[in-house]
């Protein structure tokens, strides 16, 4: 019966790429894969609904155990990339690529933090309490570096952008030393700030109109070094300083409150 | 990753099955990976219905995962993967057969020869269109089938499992298969030969 086993192999039907993801949902583990960041190897665990952890490699077992603490649910090595995996390593290698995340073990207030950190951009950082503030909590600094700190997705949600008013970088789930060298790597110029913070500016003004943060990754931020140069660019005491100047609020860093 | 289980492994199954009776949640994805090509096909053939036919392989799994957890390693090592998933599939299309039955007019078997296209070893180009169509009939004619002669039937004709690894799918006698089997390719070639004229 040859005619009948090329039927068969004609007519092999295919499957979707979450087909497999979606039995792991039915049986309740999620899976990892080793990715490659700006840290190194680390673990990237997902579910269906996307991304739920970032940790550093290297002990799979101390991982597993780690994670069926934390989300009370099976991790197992994943064979194959889905979608969602492949987002998370396009995102790691610098892309600028949407990646689903899964932040189910945050509290509401916790997703919002995440998520508002998560729209600081690559150059910028902000301080703790320019986080609460936009996160509509103003008074809640130490929460909001409490809800940092349990950042499920670090680098995806690039909690190391979040750093202290005096521009010291803070604590971080991989140490303070790998966030300071992340934020460098990414253009933030500490030197630069102490300068900026030595001298008392807090905002910086611009020839263009606008007022920034010192902290702004945009043209108009990080150029303390700058500012005696005609740059363009010049330091501001103050909010009535730069109001004086006529300046507007930068609409990427945001110096006050909308 | 490498893992050494310990036992001689004959064969990609074996191995397999080596591999779920040592941890189970870590060699099921292999199993998926292996066999979910075939288990779709296996149940969009059954059901004659591509679009639920993903929902129902994904259900066979996870039925498949449920009962490898209830079994001891020993049992685990030991299964025949292929007749227990294909029986696990076999089942679960039965009950959706039970839900809704299938829109064609069951055939009774009779005798015939089957269509010259579809014989033809080697198609040009230009004959592909036609084998399209030609697979399209195979299709309504194995969708015209009882469910205890398709299933007989796709299991050895299409997906050629032998016939103790259909006797123990469908849980019956080898006898039995074997006639379900015949009775279910007469019936095809029969409906094929009537497309024809």
């Amino acid at each position: 019966m040859a005619d009948l086993h090329d039927y068969g192999a004609a007519t092999r039907r295919s499957v979707a790429s979450d087909f497999t993801t979606k039995i792991f949902v039915g049986i309740g583990l999620d899976r990892y894969a080793e990715a490659t960041s700006a840290l190194g190897e680390v673990y990237v665990a997902w579910s269906a609904r996307g991304v739920s952890a970032v940790r550093l490699a290297g002990d799979e077992a101390a991982f597993e155990a780690w994670y069926r603490e934390r989300f009370a649910c099976g991790c197992v090595p994943a064979v194959e990339d889905d979608e969602i995996v492949a987002a998370a390593r396009a995102k790691l290698w610098g892309q600028d690529v949407e990646v689903p995340l899964d932040l189910r073990a945050c509290s509401e207030f916790e997703q919002r933090v995440l998520r508002r950190a998560s729209e600081i951009g690559h150059g910028h950082a902000r301080s703790y309490g320019w986080l609460a503030r936009e996160a509509g909590a103003p008074e809640a600094k130490r929460a909001v570096g409490n809800a940092l700190g349990a950042n499920p997705v670090p680098l995806l949600i690039p909690c190391h952008r979040v750093i202290r008013a005096d521009n010291s970088v803070g604590g971080y789930v991989f140490g303070s030393e790998a966030k300071r060298k992340l934020l460098e790597r990414e253009g933030v110029d500490f030197a630069a700030l102490a300068e900026v913070a030595r001298r008392g500016f807090r905002y910086i003004g611009c020839d263009d109109g606008s007022f920034c943060l010192p902290t702004c990754g945009g043209p108009c931020g990080l150029v303390a070094q700058h500012l005696d140069d005609d740059s363009g660019y010049f330091g501001l005491h103050s909010l009535e300083e730069a109001h004086a100047h006529g300046l507007v609020p930068c609409k990427q860093c945001r110096p006050v409150a909308a | 990753m490498a893992v050494a289980y310990p036992c001689e492994c004959p064969d990609a199954d074996a191995i397999l099955a080596c591999a779920l009776a040592h941890d189970v949640d870590r060699a099921f994805e292999q199993l998926v990976i292996a066999y979910r090509v075939r288990i779709v096909t296996f149940v969009a053939r059954m059901l004659h219905d591509d679009a639920r036919a993903e929902d129902v392989a994904q259900d066979v799994f996870v039925r498949a995962y449920r009962a490898l957890q209830t079994y001891s390693a020993e049992r685990r090592s030991e299964l025949r993967l292929r007749s227990w998933l294909f029986a696990i599939a076999h089942n679960l299309t039965r009950n959706v057969f039970r839900d809704a039955p299938p829109l064609a007019e069951p055939l009774e078997y009779s005798d015939g020869a089957p269509r010259a296209e579809l014989l033809a070893p080697e198609p040009g180009p230009e004959q592909l269109a036609l084998r399209e169509e030609a697979w399209k009939s195979v299709d309504e004619a194995i969708a015209r089938l009882t469910p205890a002669l398709r299933s007989a039937f796709v299991l050895r004709y299409v997906d050629d499992l032998p016939y103790d690894e259909i006797a123990q799918t469908l849980g019956q006698p080898v006898g039995t298969v074997k006639a379900s089997a015949h009775r279910g390719l007469l019936a095809v070639r029969a409906q094929l030969e009537k497309n024809d004229g």
